[in-house]
Protein backbone atom coordinates (compact mmCIF):
# COMPACT_ATOMS: atom_id res chain seq x y z
CA UNK A 1 0.00 0.00 0.00
CA UNK A 2 1.37 3.43 -0.79
CA UNK A 3 0.12 6.48 1.01
CA UNK A 4 1.01 10.10 1.04
CA UNK A 5 2.81 11.97 3.99
CA UNK A 6 1.95 15.90 4.17
CA UNK A 7 3.55 17.35 7.53
CA UNK A 8 3.20 21.04 8.55
CA UNK A 9 4.80 23.32 11.14
CA UNK A 10 8.07 22.28 13.00
CA UNK A 11 7.65 18.67 11.89
CA UNK A 12 7.42 19.71 8.35
CA UNK A 13 11.30 20.19 9.34
CA UNK A 14 12.23 16.60 9.77
CA UNK A 15 9.33 14.55 7.87
CA UNK A 16 8.96 16.36 4.30
CA UNK A 17 6.55 15.34 2.28
CA UNK A 18 6.65 12.18 0.35
CA UNK A 19 4.54 9.14 -0.83
CA UNK A 20 5.91 5.94 1.24
CA UNK A 21 4.98 2.18 0.74
CA UNK A 22 3.70 0.61 3.99
CA UNK A 23 3.72 -3.17 4.88
CA UNK A 24 2.20 -4.33 7.59
CA UNK A 25 0.18 -0.80 8.35
CA UNK A 26 -3.34 -1.22 8.25
CA UNK A 27 -5.10 1.38 10.64
CA UNK A 28 -3.81 4.74 12.30
CA UNK A 29 -2.80 3.32 15.48
CA UNK A 30 -0.35 1.63 13.34
CA UNK A 31 0.75 4.37 11.24
CA UNK A 32 1.50 6.28 14.38
CA UNK A 33 3.72 3.62 16.05
CA UNK A 34 4.98 3.12 12.44
CA UNK A 35 6.13 7.08 11.88
CA UNK A 36 7.11 7.25 15.30
CA UNK A 37 9.13 4.85 15.05
CA UNK A 38 10.71 5.75 11.64
CA UNK A 39 11.04 9.65 13.24
CA UNK A 40 11.46 9.78 16.79
CA UNK A 41 11.76 13.43 17.12
CA UNK A 42 7.74 13.04 16.58
CA UNK A 43 7.33 10.96 19.86
CA UNK A 44 8.15 14.45 21.79
CA UNK A 45 5.46 16.07 19.74
CA UNK A 46 2.15 17.26 19.92
CA UNK A 47 0.32 16.00 16.88
CA UNK A 48 -2.77 15.57 14.95
CA UNK A 49 -3.39 13.18 12.35
CA UNK A 50 -5.76 13.59 9.50
CA UNK A 51 -6.84 10.91 6.72
CA UNK A 52 -8.23 12.66 3.63
CA UNK A 53 -8.16 15.86 5.21
CA UNK A 54 -10.64 14.54 7.92
CA UNK A 55 -9.26 14.76 11.49
CA UNK A 56 -9.38 11.19 13.11
CA UNK A 57 -10.45 11.17 16.52
CA UNK A 58 -10.57 6.87 17.02
CA UNK A 59 -8.88 4.12 15.50
CA UNK A 60 -9.25 4.29 11.38
CA UNK A 61 -7.82 1.90 8.62
CA UNK A 62 -5.88 3.43 5.98
CA UNK A 63 -6.74 2.94 2.56
CA UNK A 64 -3.96 3.01 -0.42
CA UNK A 65 -3.86 6.44 -1.80
CA UNK A 66 -5.14 7.93 1.47
CA UNK A 67 -3.53 11.48 2.05
CA UNK A 68 -2.39 11.52 5.87
CA UNK A 69 -1.50 14.94 7.03
CA UNK A 70 0.07 15.50 10.52
CA UNK A 71 -0.68 18.96 12.14
CA UNK A 72 1.20 20.31 15.45
CA UNK A 73 -0.41 23.28 17.36
CA UNK A 74 0.82 26.81 16.90
CA UNK A 75 0.92 29.38 18.95
CA UNK A 76 2.03 32.52 17.81
CA UNK A 77 0.39 35.67 17.70
CA UNK B 1 -25.27 54.30 9.98
CA UNK B 2 -23.01 56.24 7.55
CA UNK B 3 -24.18 54.58 4.53
CA UNK B 4 -21.80 56.20 2.65
CA UNK B 5 -19.11 54.98 4.41
CA UNK B 6 -19.73 51.50 4.05
CA UNK B 7 -20.96 52.11 0.29
CA UNK B 8 -18.87 48.93 -1.36
CA UNK B 9 -19.73 46.32 0.72
CA UNK B 10 -23.29 47.42 1.06
CA UNK B 11 -23.67 47.24 -2.85
CA UNK B 12 -21.71 44.47 -3.07
CA UNK B 13 -24.57 41.34 -3.73
CA UNK B 14 -24.17 38.77 -1.46
CA UNK B 15 -23.40 41.04 1.33
CA UNK B 16 -25.30 44.24 1.41
CA UNK B 17 -27.78 46.27 4.17
CA UNK B 18 -28.57 43.77 6.38
CA UNK B 19 -25.28 42.30 6.33
CA UNK B 20 -23.97 45.50 7.18
CA UNK B 21 -26.53 45.77 10.09
CA UNK B 22 -25.06 42.77 11.51
CA UNK B 23 -22.11 44.39 11.75
CA UNK B 24 -23.03 47.42 13.31
CA UNK B 25 -24.68 45.51 15.82
CA UNK B 26 -22.14 43.15 16.50
CA UNK B 27 -19.92 42.94 19.78
CA UNK B 28 -16.26 41.87 19.03
CA UNK B 29 -13.33 40.93 21.87
CA UNK B 30 -10.07 40.68 19.71
CA UNK B 31 -7.70 38.83 22.96
CA UNK B 32 -3.92 40.50 22.33
CA UNK B 33 -3.50 43.85 19.61
CA UNK B 34 0.17 42.01 18.32
CA UNK B 35 0.97 40.52 15.07
CA UNK B 36 -2.46 39.24 14.61
CA UNK B 37 -4.08 41.20 16.84
CA UNK B 38 -3.74 44.68 15.10
CA UNK B 39 -4.61 43.94 11.06
CA UNK B 40 -7.77 41.85 12.87
CA UNK B 41 -9.16 45.37 14.49
CA UNK B 42 -7.87 47.62 11.37
CA UNK B 43 -10.66 45.84 9.12
CA UNK B 44 -13.00 44.61 12.09
CA UNK B 45 -12.97 48.75 12.82
CA UNK B 46 -13.35 49.93 9.12
CA UNK B 47 -15.81 47.31 8.45
CA UNK B 48 -18.08 48.70 10.76
CA UNK B 49 -18.56 46.63 13.61
CA UNK B 50 -20.39 48.32 16.33
CA UNK B 51 -18.42 47.46 19.65
CA UNK B 52 -14.74 46.38 19.50
CA UNK B 53 -13.16 45.37 22.54
CA UNK B 54 -9.07 44.86 22.69
CA UNK B 55 -7.82 43.39 25.53
CA UNK B 56 -3.63 43.70 25.88
CA UNK B 57 -1.59 44.75 29.05
CA UNK B 58 1.79 45.07 26.97
CA UNK B 59 3.75 48.32 25.70
CA UNK B 60 4.65 49.38 21.95
CA UNK B 61 8.28 47.39 21.83
CA UNK B 62 10.44 48.55 18.51
CA UNK B 63 10.77 45.06 17.72
CA UNK B 64 7.12 44.43 17.12
CA UNK B 65 6.83 47.33 14.61
CA UNK B 66 7.72 44.77 11.45
CA UNK B 67 4.25 43.45 12.08
CA UNK B 68 2.31 45.08 14.14
CA UNK B 69 1.17 48.22 12.17
CA UNK B 70 -1.11 49.90 14.47
CA UNK B 71 1.97 51.26 15.92
CA UNK B 72 4.51 53.97 14.97
CA UNK B 73 7.99 54.29 16.23
CA UNK B 74 6.12 57.72 17.89
CA UNK B 75 4.58 55.06 20.18
CA UNK B 76 7.16 53.25 21.73
CA UNK B 77 6.64 52.27 25.43
CA UNK B 78 2.79 53.42 25.32
CA UNK B 79 0.36 50.70 26.07
CA UNK B 80 -0.65 48.88 23.03
CA UNK B 81 -4.42 49.13 23.68
CA UNK B 82 -4.19 52.83 24.44
CA UNK B 83 -2.54 53.35 21.12
CA UNK B 84 -4.81 51.20 19.22
CA UNK B 85 -7.91 52.36 20.10
CA UNK B 86 -6.48 56.01 19.26
CA UNK B 87 -5.67 54.94 15.92
CA UNK B 88 -9.03 52.57 15.31
CA UNK B 89 -11.07 55.61 16.19
CA UNK B 90 -9.68 57.94 13.76
CA UNK B 91 -10.06 54.89 11.30
CA UNK B 92 -13.72 55.26 12.11
CA UNK B 93 -14.99 57.55 14.87
CA UNK B 94 -18.77 55.65 14.44
CA UNK B 95 -17.94 52.64 16.34
CA UNK B 96 -17.08 52.63 19.84
CA UNK B 97 -13.89 51.01 21.02
CA UNK B 98 -13.73 49.43 24.78
CA UNK B 99 -10.00 48.99 26.38
CA UNK B 100 -8.67 46.45 28.88
CA UNK B 101 -5.37 46.77 29.63
CA UNK B 102 -4.73 43.62 31.87
CA UNK B 103 -3.67 40.39 31.36
CA UNK B 104 -6.55 37.79 30.85
CA UNK B 105 -6.46 34.95 33.87
CA UNK B 106 -9.08 32.23 35.25
CA UNK B 107 -10.40 34.88 37.38
CA UNK B 108 -11.00 37.41 34.86
CA UNK B 109 -11.87 36.02 31.72
CA UNK B 110 -15.55 34.88 31.90
CA UNK B 111 -17.25 38.10 33.61
CA UNK B 112 -14.94 39.94 30.78
CA UNK B 113 -16.13 37.44 27.89
CA UNK B 114 -19.72 37.65 28.93
CA UNK B 115 -20.75 41.10 26.89
CA UNK B 116 -19.53 39.90 23.65
CA UNK B 117 -20.41 37.88 20.63
CA UNK B 118 -17.58 36.68 18.81
CA UNK B 119 -14.11 36.11 20.59
CA UNK B 120 -11.39 36.73 18.26
CA UNK B 121 -7.62 35.17 20.22
CA UNK B 122 -4.81 36.73 18.69
CA UNK B 123 -2.83 35.65 21.77
CA UNK B 124 0.61 34.57 21.51
CA UNK B 125 1.38 31.58 23.76
CA UNK B 126 -0.89 28.24 24.74
CA UNK B 127 -1.88 29.13 28.47
CA UNK B 128 -3.54 31.50 27.42
CA UNK B 129 -5.15 30.16 24.15
CA UNK B 130 -6.34 26.92 26.23
CA UNK B 131 -7.66 29.27 28.87
CA UNK B 132 -9.76 31.18 26.25
CA UNK B 133 -10.95 28.10 24.76
CA UNK B 134 -12.50 27.00 27.91
CA UNK B 135 -13.91 30.07 28.81
CA UNK B 136 -15.44 30.38 25.12
CA UNK B 137 -16.44 26.83 25.47
CA UNK B 138 -18.28 27.06 29.01
CA UNK B 139 -20.47 30.46 27.93
CA UNK B 140 -21.05 28.72 24.23
CA UNK B 141 -19.16 31.81 22.89
CA UNK B 142 -17.63 32.20 19.28
CA UNK B 143 -14.31 31.79 19.14
CA UNK B 144 -12.29 32.88 16.64
CA UNK B 145 -8.75 31.58 16.08
CA UNK B 146 -5.75 32.38 14.76
CA UNK B 147 -2.14 30.89 15.23
CA UNK B 148 1.03 31.44 13.34
CA UNK B 149 4.32 29.48 13.35
CA UNK B 150 7.45 30.35 10.94
CA UNK B 151 5.92 30.62 7.59
CA UNK B 152 2.83 29.25 8.24
CA UNK B 153 -0.94 29.73 9.86
CA UNK B 154 -3.52 28.20 11.54
CA UNK B 155 -7.53 28.96 11.34
CA UNK B 156 -10.40 28.47 12.76
CA UNK B 157 -13.95 29.26 14.53
CA UNK B 158 -14.84 27.05 17.77
CA UNK B 159 -18.40 26.68 19.39
CA UNK B 160 -20.53 27.57 16.95
CA UNK B 161 -22.91 24.14 16.31
CA UNK B 162 -23.03 23.29 12.21
CA UNK B 163 -26.19 22.35 10.36
CA UNK B 164 -25.57 18.59 11.41
CA UNK B 165 -25.85 19.88 15.64
CA UNK B 166 -21.35 19.25 15.45
CA UNK B 167 -20.00 21.93 17.53
CA UNK B 168 -16.11 21.58 18.39
CA UNK B 169 -12.84 23.50 20.30
CA UNK B 170 -9.68 23.66 20.49
CA UNK B 171 -9.22 20.80 22.38
CA UNK B 172 -11.06 18.51 19.98
CA UNK B 173 -7.32 19.24 17.95
CA UNK B 174 -5.03 18.97 20.82
CA UNK B 175 -6.77 17.76 23.86
CA UNK B 176 -3.93 19.03 26.40
CA UNK B 177 -1.31 21.95 26.29
CA UNK B 178 2.33 21.53 25.05
CA UNK B 179 5.00 21.51 27.80
CA UNK B 180 6.64 24.76 27.79
CA UNK B 181 9.41 25.72 25.29
CA UNK B 182 7.71 22.22 23.30
CA UNK B 183 6.56 24.40 20.57
CA UNK B 184 8.41 27.28 19.68
CA UNK B 185 7.46 31.57 19.69
CA UNK B 186 7.68 33.99 17.44
CA UNK B 187 10.00 35.82 20.00
CA UNK B 188 12.51 32.50 19.89
CA UNK B 189 11.47 31.12 16.25
CA UNK B 190 10.71 34.40 14.63
CA UNK B 191 8.32 36.07 12.02
CA UNK B 192 8.27 37.54 8.83
CA UNK B 193 5.98 40.60 9.46
CA UNK B 194 3.53 39.95 6.68
CA UNK B 195 2.42 36.38 8.01
CA UNK B 196 0.79 37.77 10.64
CA UNK B 197 -0.86 40.56 8.59
CA UNK B 198 -2.21 37.77 6.44
CA UNK B 199 -3.46 35.45 8.97
CA UNK B 200 -5.36 38.40 11.35
CA UNK B 201 -6.87 39.70 8.07
CA UNK B 202 -8.43 35.99 7.53
CA UNK B 203 -9.23 36.23 10.53
CA UNK B 204 -11.35 39.53 10.74
CA UNK B 205 -12.48 38.12 7.45
CA UNK B 206 -13.90 34.84 9.00
CA UNK B 207 -15.39 37.14 11.89
CA UNK B 208 -17.45 39.42 9.33
CA UNK B 209 -18.58 36.27 7.73
CA UNK B 210 -19.79 34.30 10.58
CA UNK B 211 -21.21 37.47 12.14
CA UNK B 212 -23.29 38.59 9.03
CA UNK B 213 -23.64 35.19 7.41
CA UNK B 214 -21.88 35.31 4.49
CA UNK B 215 -20.17 32.35 2.49
CA UNK B 216 -18.56 29.43 4.42
CA UNK B 217 -17.02 30.41 7.54
CA UNK B 218 -14.53 27.58 9.27
CA UNK B 219 -16.79 26.09 11.90
CA UNK B 220 -15.52 22.91 12.52
CA UNK B 221 -12.50 23.45 9.53
CA UNK B 222 -8.87 23.78 10.37
CA UNK B 223 -7.33 26.26 7.96
CA UNK B 224 -3.41 25.42 7.55
CA UNK B 225 -2.08 27.96 5.22
CA UNK B 226 1.63 28.06 3.86
CA UNK B 227 3.69 31.67 2.79
CA UNK B 228 6.28 30.20 1.11
CA UNK B 229 3.98 28.05 -1.40
CA UNK B 230 0.86 29.69 -1.09
CA UNK B 231 -0.78 26.82 -0.34
CA UNK B 232 -3.65 25.80 1.89
CA UNK B 233 -5.00 22.48 3.25
CA UNK B 234 -8.55 22.68 5.11
CA UNK B 235 -9.13 19.75 7.67
CA UNK B 236 -12.55 18.75 8.87
CA UNK B 237 -12.79 18.78 12.85
CA UNK B 238 -14.91 16.44 14.33
CA UNK B 239 -15.43 16.16 18.28
CA UNK B 240 -12.79 13.93 20.30
CA UNK B 241 -13.85 12.24 23.43
CA UNK B 242 -10.50 11.83 25.15
CA UNK B 243 -10.97 15.58 27.34
CA UNK B 244 -12.85 17.21 29.40
CA UNK B 245 -14.26 20.89 29.57
CA UNK B 246 -14.34 22.92 32.68
CA UNK B 247 -18.35 23.01 33.31
CA UNK B 248 -18.55 25.72 35.86
CA UNK B 249 -16.34 28.78 36.75
CA UNK B 250 -14.98 27.38 39.69
CA UNK B 251 -13.86 24.33 37.80
CA UNK B 252 -12.57 26.74 35.45
CA UNK B 253 -10.74 28.26 38.08
CA UNK B 254 -9.40 25.03 39.12
CA UNK B 255 -7.98 23.75 35.43
CA UNK B 256 -6.06 27.14 34.96
CA UNK B 257 -5.00 28.85 38.22
CA UNK B 258 -1.35 28.38 38.44
CA UNK B 259 -0.50 27.49 34.72
CA UNK B 260 -0.45 31.29 34.58
CA UNK B 261 1.94 33.46 36.24
CA UNK B 262 -0.36 34.99 39.15
CA UNK B 263 2.78 36.39 40.95
CA UNK B 264 2.91 39.40 38.47
CA UNK B 265 1.81 42.46 39.27
CA UNK B 266 -1.62 43.05 38.78
CA UNK B 267 -0.88 46.87 38.06
CA UNK B 268 0.95 48.88 35.17
CA UNK B 269 3.11 51.83 34.41
CA UNK B 270 2.00 54.32 32.35
CA UNK B 271 3.61 57.06 30.60
CA UNK B 272 2.33 61.11 30.72
CA UNK B 273 1.47 60.55 27.24
CA UNK B 274 -0.92 57.16 28.29
CA UNK B 275 -2.50 59.18 31.25
CA UNK B 276 -3.33 62.08 29.00
CA UNK B 277 -5.25 59.60 26.60
CA UNK B 278 -6.58 57.21 29.25
CA UNK B 279 -7.98 59.98 31.68
CA UNK B 280 -10.73 60.65 28.35
CA UNK B 281 -11.53 56.96 29.46
CA UNK B 282 -15.27 56.75 30.74
CA UNK B 283 -15.50 55.53 34.65
CA UNK B 284 -11.81 56.48 35.51
CA UNK B 285 -10.67 58.11 38.84
CA UNK B 286 -7.17 59.88 38.84
CA UNK B 287 -5.57 60.00 42.33
CA UNK B 288 -2.49 62.08 43.43
CA UNK B 289 -1.22 60.61 47.08
CA UNK B 290 1.61 63.35 47.09
CA UNK B 291 1.40 64.99 50.55
CA UNK B 292 -0.93 67.96 49.97
CA UNK B 293 1.95 70.68 50.20
CA UNK B 294 4.10 69.29 47.31
CA UNK B 295 4.87 71.16 44.45
CA UNK B 296 3.58 71.46 41.50
CA UNK B 297 -0.05 71.44 42.59
CA UNK B 298 -2.13 69.84 40.48
CA UNK B 299 -6.34 70.82 39.68
CA UNK B 300 -7.55 68.85 42.73
CA UNK B 301 -11.26 68.55 40.87
CA UNK B 302 -9.51 66.54 37.89
CA UNK B 303 -6.55 64.62 40.07
CA UNK B 304 -8.47 63.65 43.65
CA UNK B 305 -5.57 64.53 46.46
CA UNK B 306 -5.07 60.94 48.51
CA UNK B 307 -1.55 62.13 50.32
CA UNK B 308 -0.17 58.55 51.43
CA UNK B 309 -0.56 59.42 55.02
CA UNK B 310 -4.56 59.17 54.68
CA UNK B 311 -4.05 56.40 52.45
CA UNK B 312 -4.75 53.46 54.67
CA UNK B 313 -8.33 55.48 55.63
CA UNK B 314 -8.83 55.82 51.84
CA UNK B 315 -8.35 52.12 51.09
CA UNK B 316 -11.37 51.42 53.57
CA UNK B 317 -13.76 52.98 51.24
CA UNK B 318 -14.97 51.53 47.65
CA UNK B 319 -13.75 52.89 44.31
CA UNK B 320 -16.52 52.89 41.80
CA UNK B 321 -14.64 53.76 38.66
CA UNK B 322 -12.97 50.78 36.47
CA UNK B 323 -9.78 52.78 35.92
CA UNK B 324 -7.26 53.91 38.42
CA UNK B 325 -4.14 55.75 37.90
CA UNK B 326 -2.34 56.93 40.90
CA UNK B 327 0.40 59.57 40.81
CA UNK B 328 3.14 60.90 42.77
CA UNK B 329 6.36 62.75 42.39
CA UNK B 330 8.64 60.36 41.01
CA UNK B 331 6.63 57.41 40.72
CA UNK B 332 7.81 55.47 43.68
CA UNK B 333 5.17 55.92 46.10
CA UNK B 334 2.45 55.57 43.30
CA UNK B 335 3.61 52.68 42.56
CA UNK B 336 3.25 51.21 45.86
CA UNK B 337 -0.05 52.86 46.38
CA UNK B 338 -0.91 51.23 42.79
CA UNK B 339 0.18 47.51 44.48
CA UNK B 340 -2.10 48.50 47.76
CA UNK B 341 -4.78 48.91 45.21
CA UNK B 342 -3.90 45.88 43.39
CA UNK B 343 -4.14 43.33 46.66
CA UNK B 344 -7.74 44.94 47.46
CA UNK B 345 -9.06 44.76 43.43
CA UNK B 346 -7.25 42.38 41.85
CA UNK B 347 -7.67 42.08 38.56
CA UNK B 348 -11.51 43.17 38.81
CA UNK B 349 -10.37 46.70 38.18
CA UNK B 350 -7.63 48.21 35.76
CA UNK B 351 -4.87 49.81 37.83
CA UNK B 352 -2.06 52.12 36.73
CA UNK B 353 0.37 54.23 38.42
CA UNK B 354 2.31 57.50 36.74
CA UNK B 355 6.32 55.77 35.63
CA UNK B 356 8.76 58.56 36.43
CA UNK B 357 6.07 60.98 38.41
CA UNK B 358 5.16 64.33 37.53
CA UNK B 359 8.53 64.83 37.27
CA UNK B 360 8.99 63.17 34.48
CA UNK B 361 5.50 63.92 32.90
CA UNK B 362 5.89 67.45 33.62
CA UNK B 363 9.41 67.07 31.30
CA UNK B 364 7.07 66.06 28.21
CA UNK B 365 5.46 69.96 28.07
Amino acid sequence: MEIEIIAFGKIAEFIRGQRISLTAVSDTEQLRKYLEDSYPLLSGTKYKLAINKRIIQQKTAIQNNDSVAIMPPFSGG
Amino acid sequence: MEDERYHRQIILEGFGPIAQQKLAKAKVLVVGAGGLGCPALQYLAAAGIGLIGIIDNDTVALSNLHRQILYTSDDLGQLKVVVAKQRLQLMNPGIEVVIHPLRLNAQNILQILESYDVILDGTDNFDTRYLINDACALLKKPLVFAAVSGFEGQLSIFNVTDDQGIRTNYRDLFPVPPLPGEVPNCADNGVLGVLPGIIGTMAASETIKFISNTGKPLINKLLHYNLLNNQQYELKISPARDYELPQTEAELLNKHTGSLNTTEETYSEITGTDLQRMQEEPSTILIDVRERHEQPGLNTTVFRQTPMSEFRQFMETDIEENNIIVICQHGIRSAAAAKELSRKYGNTKNIFSLKGGIVKWYAYF
